[in-house]
């Protein structure tokens, strides 16, 4: 069972500070600080004990979620209830930081008395805890070059009207505050994480693909959303259906209160989105992708005796397009290319060439996988797409929806 | 999730415009927001206490939100308990729930005062609103002052019987509060606890487990009446609650259940002889083994956790796992694997603690995770305690067949930019080479060619992994020896390494070891204390292969070392000069020096570092600390024999009542996918009933009022038809058949109603559970007869739920039609001295959006249950002994027997008893000899016995029926008969 519960800033100072069972002492949190910075490593391991005192924590949005244990608790259940927490204080303060823990100490605090009672966690649905929650969440509304261009020259309508800055979907799920208040907005994600390893002659070794759809919902009332996927959109192998672009994954799951009665024939997901963040659907496809991989590398290592270079550097780019910009990040082992813009349907491209000074002809064994991190918007790798999303009954007002694509590069390896 | 930092649009670069902005906001910055707060409170916290006693509302409110913050924060706002708790008998329950806040951190620093507000509570118990009654409570409780304890052990009490289950649920989690705070109350609080386990809420099934593990773990006597009930009700409680009362669950099977698996090896023993050895073999296997039947109810539970794998919380998939892989069959375990795997995918602390739980398991079975071997390759984001874990499973998967695979992915990992992680590697690249033999020369070259590696600490690790690898086959090694004595590496445990591997080997390599120790020799005095150790070592040993070599070379080192600054190379030196140099006060010891310091030794084994944690039960903390938490409770051992199972039936009125409550009949019955969904409906229709509850409390007492009340009514009348039956029990064939009104509403397709038969005169011989066989249902009307309702029945074998003198008939309406159908029922009673009681009339069935426009009361069809005889028996358990006992009284004119001829499949013992069974349903006698089988049931309509003996001759076989109703027995015969003599 839970003794205490706190949150760190990545500074150590103390944020939020709640002893359930008055067992452990006060200082665990100073102890708890010290063992963490003590350690070296990139990450300190889960879960960490002094004395008889346990301590497990989760590390989200820059922010150490310690609880603290005498007894034999279930590590996952401690876990997954820090990773709820978060959840929750995020849909409860807009943003995960530390500056929207700090000013909603008091709706933290409130939370947490009604999560957990005596250590023992009682709920941590939203639906629930919405009906306990008095303490109104205080966000400060940044001042945003965005929202100036949104309107145009003497007010004409823009191009970025249409579009949502991110931070739109980073504002606490109850504001009863009018300003905000005829705001029903419901945000949809579908991100989708690749890991890919390539080897050295080019071969795809392994694709995996895992994707998942998140649903932001702003929505006072409960009204049933149904999302349209891709009509050719199948599970499994043996649903293929002739020719065509088939969008296909390997596995399925949806969280349980999508409802699935339209999904075999129409592909529709029929949702009551509670407010909040939520994932309705995780899906993956394994070690077959429908297209290319988004990026492709060509490594070639050669020997050079005749170093002039006694420091590594990168010697020559070729780019593209004068817009785009390359550097080395000696520091990282890196180079970092970035691309403004990304027409549809062009392709890219760009040559570079590292010199590695006192490299022994041993050593070449060293060189190792070379790993790419990326994140493309407005692209999925399955293929899968949102066709449309309904609000039924058709919201009074403006309830707007948005949607918005992203893949990201979990863990992108091409060997050399 | 860094998705959040992508824009909503293609201006992905407004991002930073947005940080910037928040940074040249001056009022809302950090420090401005909360300490700007702060300060202006200063002021005000001297008008706090003003506006706490002020008569305006919402001036208390903002005064009292202010304090809860001055909390939150740490601050200490003790100095206004008097003025705040003025303001506990407050109307306002956002005032209200705001001063309980306040009461709980303080009331123990400032108990005379808290007392005041002690009656407030007391009222606040007696509030119709359910939310107050449970959050005084709450509160009452989590107040920790002594004195309190009798008020707190009243409202306990009180709330558990309270009509609303968020109270009761309240009540369940004030249980251990009321006993940390007073352990001497532990006697009632198991009472209490006693009766909430009798609950059938799900919301306080949960809460009641966790004061049942906290107080009186050891208890495990009070479950066995609600054992049934918690593995129905899982799917329902809420996800905490769910991971507390499958880990008890697990404890309490380990108690309870005889082990499933020591069958298992028996039975995968007895498979492998079968396939070498010859037949007779096969057959006395058979007749030592009785073939193992899980308990009912602890297929009930794997059963009903099994869907909970597909929860998306962690820790209840995770406890469903560690359930089966400590309760179920070996070959069933594998079930899990996949949602083991699907847990990898979420965040990284979860990650860990599931990764360490299957490195666990992999030591154990490695072919449970085999196939998702691909899942546990490193990727290049993953931290390096996770990349470790990973290495560990890849280890512990290897085998002959994969090896080759994971050692290319090795070859990879090797090269890894993070060295921690490349020396693990070479680790776990030894271990591989030491289990499976075929690949430690690959392995052995692998890492030599490492050696030359930039980083020191791959080196190093090469090195002392060769060392430990050599040590298993040093004679056909002696190359890479020489190799690595011309090695100059810098890692001194490396060169310590290589010192010692050549020492030890100094046979196999005798021209390179004195050139070594020659070299050694020059660059003693800057060596790492480790390196000289070595060196002292090395010359040792050469001195005693090869003294004239190194003679002199060895009395030069230990000259040295005898000045050294560190006292152990010191003491080293001493010891070694006076072991090996001979000399006339040390004579004794210096001739066993070849044999001290040359012994062979032992090549190390090198294993996994989980090989211990079995001893922990998977996914607790302990197991993941690899030591005893607190708290730990051991599981235990299986027992050898199973404890009584009956302890875990429920009275019958128990089970109508359940009935009645959640408004649909719901057996339980092995693998009727029907009746599963049946049953998930019947929850949902009890859950929305229990919110009612919630919302109204007065409401639901009139609910479950009438719901006991039909119980009884319904006991009271079972009870009659009973002692009815029991008048004429004496006319025998006489069987009264009573129809049980069931209430039924919105049932989608199926109905389940409930045939009585009613039996008279308690037979003495133990009645046993029925042996199970597949349904088989007969028609009772079809649907084109019955104008689209079609109706079934089979005889489910399960005890009545009436009383065990009955026996249960199973009906199974399905609506065809696409009308709704309403009112279904038996309208006359028919023929042949049996009497049916009218049914009630069932609500309505099928679509339920359409209602009643044809009413099946209009139509009328006549419809006949004619059970077989083997139906209308109950098995009963008997000794041989008893068997041959009974049998012998019961020959002449009650014994009908015949001669069959045997179909060649049914010749072995196994669908031998299963025919019998399936036909009729009798018990299993347990037989010593192979080709006899008896079976013993007795008759339900009088109680009489029928024992049934099939004596097996190569194809024919000899069946034997004694009973002493002449009737029963020709009819049982012949259908035996048939059953027995037709291929299966």
């Amino acid at each position: 069972m839970i003794s205490q519960v706190f949150i760190l800033s990545s500074k150590g100072d103390h944020l939020i500070y709640k002893d359930f069972r008055g067992e452990a002492d006060k200082d665990a949190v100073s102890v708890f600080f010290e063992m963490v910075t003590a350690l070296s490593g990139d990450q300190p391991p889960v879960v960490m004990s002094h004395k008889d005192l346990n301590f497990i924590h989760v590390r989200q949005g820059g922010l150490y979620w310690v609880a603290s244990t005498k007894t034999n608790a279930s590590p996952f259940t401690v876990i997954e209830f820090l990773n709820r927490l978060a959840a929750l204080t995020k849909d409860y303060c807009g943003s995960l930081c530390e500056k929207s823990v700090r000013m909603n100490f008091a709706l933290i605090y409130e939370l947490l008395d009604e999560m957990v009672d005596y250590g023992y966690i009682q709920t941590t649905s939203t639906d629930i805890l919405k009906n306990f929650i008095q303490t109104e969440a205080v966000t400060s509304k940044p001042f945003s070059l965005f929202d100036l261009s949104n309107v145009g020259l003497f007010g004409a309508e823009t191009q970025q009207s249409k579009v949502a800055p991110s931070t739109a979907a980073t504002r606490p799920i109850m504001s009863h505050r009018s300003e905000q208040g005829g705001k029903n907005e419901i945000f949809v994600d579908v991100v989708e994480r690749l890991s890919v390893v390539i080897g050295s002659n080019g071969v795809l070794m392994k694709a995996d693909v895992e994707g998942e759809i998140r649903v932001k919902c702003y929505l006072p009332t409960c009204s049933e959303m149904r999302i349209g996927l891709n009509e050719e959109f199948s599970i499994g192998r043996s649903q293929l259906r002739g020719y065509g672009t088939a969008v296909r994954v390997d596995e399925c799951s949806f969280h349980q209160a999508v409802k699935l009665d339209e999904f075999d024939t129409y592909r529709i997901l029929k949702v009551c989105p509670s407010q909040g963040e939520q994932t309705l659907m995780q899906y993956q496809l394994s070690d077959e992708l429908p297209c290319a991989p988004p990026f492709r590398l060509f490594p070639t290592v050669e020997k050079d005796y005749g170093s002039r270079y006694t420091d590594c550097d990168l010697l020559s780019q070729e780019l593209s397009s004068p817009d785009q910009t390359a550097e080395l990040q000696l520091k990282n082992k890196a180079i970092l290319w970035s691309i403004p813009r990304f027409p549809g349907g062009a392709q890219l491209s760009a040559l570079f060439k590292v010199e590695v000074p006192s490299l022994s002809s041993a050593s070449l064994l060293e060189v190792g996988p070379v790993s790419m991190s990326f994140e493309l918007p407005k692209q999925t790798c399955t293929g899968l797409q949102i066709r449309f999303l309904r609000l039924s009954p058709t919201q009074p007002g403006m309830s707007q929806r948005w949607v918005r694509y992203v893949t990201h590069s979990d863990s992108y390896t091409i060997r050399i | 999730m860094s998705a959040n930092s992508l824009a909503y649009s293609e201006q992905s670069g407004a991002e930073a415009a947005v940080e910037l902005g928040q940074e040249t906001t001056p009022t809302s910055s950090a420090g401005g927001a909360a300490f700007g707060l702060f300060s202006t409170d200063f002021k005000k916290n001297e008008d706090l206490k003003e506006m706490l006693e002020s008569t305006k509302e919402s001036l208390k409110l903002e005064a009292m939100k202010r304090v809860v913050g001055l909390i939150a924060r740490g601050k200490n706002a003790s100095e206004l308990f008097p003025a705040v708790v003025k303001n506990v008998a407050s109307k306002n329950i956002e005032l209200k729930k705001l001063v309980y806040v306040y009461l709980v951190r303080y009331a123990e620093e400032q108990q005379d005062l808290a007392l005041l507000s002690i009656s407030t509570f007391q009222r606040a118990l007696k509030d119709p609103n359910q939310l107050i009654r449970a959050s005084a409570l709450r509160v009452l409780s989590s107040i920790r002052v002594p004195i309190i304890v009798p008020i707190m052990m009243l409202a306990i009490k009180e709330a558990a019987t309270d009509l609303s289950p968020y109270v009761r649920k309240t009540a369940a989690h004030a249980i251990q509060k009321l006993y940390s705070l007073d352990p001497d109350q532990k006697e009632h609080l198991v009472e209490v606890i006693e009766k909430l386990l009798k609950d059938k809420s799900t919301l306080v099934a949960g809460s009641v487990v966790m004061a049942f593990e906290e107080v009186c773990p050891e208890r495990i006597d009070l479950i066995h009446k609600n054992y049934r009930k918690l593995c129905n009700l899982l799917m329902d409680v809420e996800e905490w609650g769910q991971v507390v009362i499958i880990n008890m669950l697990t404890r309490y099977a380990r108690t309870q259940f005889v082990s499933p698996w020591r069958q298992d090896g028996v039975f995968e023993e007895n498979s492998e002889k079968a396939f070498y050895d010859s037949d007779e073999e096969k057959k006395e296997g058979a007749a030592q083994t009785k073939p193992y039947v899980m308990d009912p109810d602890h297929r009930l539970l794997l059963r009903n956790t099994k869907p909970l794998l597909q929860s998306r919380n962690t820790a209840v998939v995770m406890s469903v796992a560690q359930l089966y892989w400590h309760l179920a069959p070996k070959h069933e375990v594998s079930v899990v694997t996949k949602s083991l795997v699907r847990l990898l995918r979420s965040h990284r602390e979860v990650q860990y603690v599931v990764l360490q739980n299957i490195a666990t398991m992999s030591i154990q079975r490695k072919g449970m995770f085999e196939p998702f071997m691909k899942s546990f390759y490193v990727r290049s984001t993953d931290a390096t305690h996770i990349k470790t874990l990973k290495l560990e499973i890849l280890t512990n998967l290897a085998n002959e067949a994969n090896i080759s695979t994971i050692l290319r992915e090795f070859q990879t990992y090797v090269k890894s930019q993070d060295k921690a992680f490349a020396a693990a590697t070479i680790q776990a690249i030894g271990r591989c080479a030491t289990n499976i033999s075929e690949i430690t020369d690959a392995c052995l070259n692998g890492l030599v060619l490492l050696l030359s590696n930039r980083d020191e600490t791959v080196v190093a690790e090469s090195v002392v992994v060769i060392k430990k690898l050599l040590q298993t086959q040093p004679s056909q090694h002696s190359d890479i020896i020489k190799h690595m004595a011309k090695l100059r590496v810098p890692v001194p445990m490396a060169r310590a390494s290589i010192l010692w591997l050549i020492g030890e080997y100094c046979e196999h390599v005798p021209r390179i070891a004195p050139d070594v120790l020659r070299k050694m020799a020059k660059t003693f005095t800057s060596e790492e204390d480790i390196v000289k150790l070595q060196t002292v070592n090395l010359a040792a040993k050469l001195y005693l292969t090869n003294s004239k070599q190194t003679k002199l070379l060895t009395q030069y080192i230990l000259n040295l070392g005898k000045y050294d600054q560190n006292y152990d190379i010191r003491d080293r030196t001493r010891f070694i000069r006076q072991l090996i140099v001979p000399n006339e006060k040390s004579g004794a010891l210096s001739k066993y020096a070849r044999r001290i310091l040359l012994a062979p030794k032992p090549a190390p084994v090198l294993q996994s570092a989980f090989k211990d944690r079995d001893r922990f039960q998977l996914g607790t903390l302990s197991h993941t600390l690899n030591s005893k938490a607190t708290g730990y409770l051991e599981l235990s051992d299986w027992p050898d024999v199973a404890p009584d199972q009956s302890v875990r039936n429920v009275e019958v009125v128990e089970a109508v009542r359940i009935n009645t409550r959640s408004d649909c009949y719901y057996r339980r019955d092995e693998d009727h996918s029907e009746e599963k969904r049946l049953c998930s409906h019947s929850y949902l229709v009890f859950c929305s009933r229990s919110d009612e509850g919630q919302k109204n409390g007065r409401l639901e007492k009139s609910g479950s009022g009438s719901g006991s009340a039909s119980a009884s009514s319904e006991e009271s009348s079972s009870a009659e038809s009973s002692s009815e039956s029991g008048s004429d029990s004496d006319s025998g064939t006489d069987q009264k058949r009573n129809t049980k009104p069931k209430p039924i509403k919105k049932v989608r397709d199926v109905i389940h109603v409930v045939h009585c038969f009613c039996l008279s005169r308690l037979f003495p011989v133990q009645v046993s559970s029925p042996v199970f066989v597949p349904v088989r249902p007969h028609e009772l009307l079809h649907r084109m007869t019955g104008k689209g309702l079609a109706a079934q029945y089979h005889f489910p074998r399960q005890p009545c739920i009436y009383g065990d003198h009955m026996v249960s008939v199973q009906l199974t309406f399905n609506n065809h039609g696409d009308h709704a159908l309403e009112d279904i029922h038996i309208s006359e009673k028919t023929s042949t001295g049996q009497s049916i009681h009218c049914f009630r009339p069932i609500g309505e069935s099928g679509s339920a959006a359409v209602l009643g426009r044809t009413c099946s009361k209009t139509e009328r069809f006549s419809v006949s249950i004619q059970p077989a005889v083997g139906e209308l028996l109950l098995p009963v358990t008997m000794t041989e002994q008893d068997f041959s006992r009974e049998q012998g009284k019961l020959v002449g004119m009650n014994e009908s027997s015949a001669t069959i001829t045997m179909a060649p499949e049914t010749v072995s013992s196994q669908p031998v008893s299963k025919k019998v069974v399936s036909v009729a349903n009798v018990g299993v006698v347990p037989s010593g000899q192979d080709n006899v089988h008896r079976f013993a049931a007795k008759l339900v309509s009088s109680g009489t016995l029928v024992l049934v003996c099939v004596v097996q001759k190569d194809s024919s076989a000899q069946l034997t029926v004694n009973t002493e109703r002449t009737v029963v027995g020709s009819m049982l015969l012949r259908e035996l008969q048939t059953a027995l003599s037709s291929a299966p």
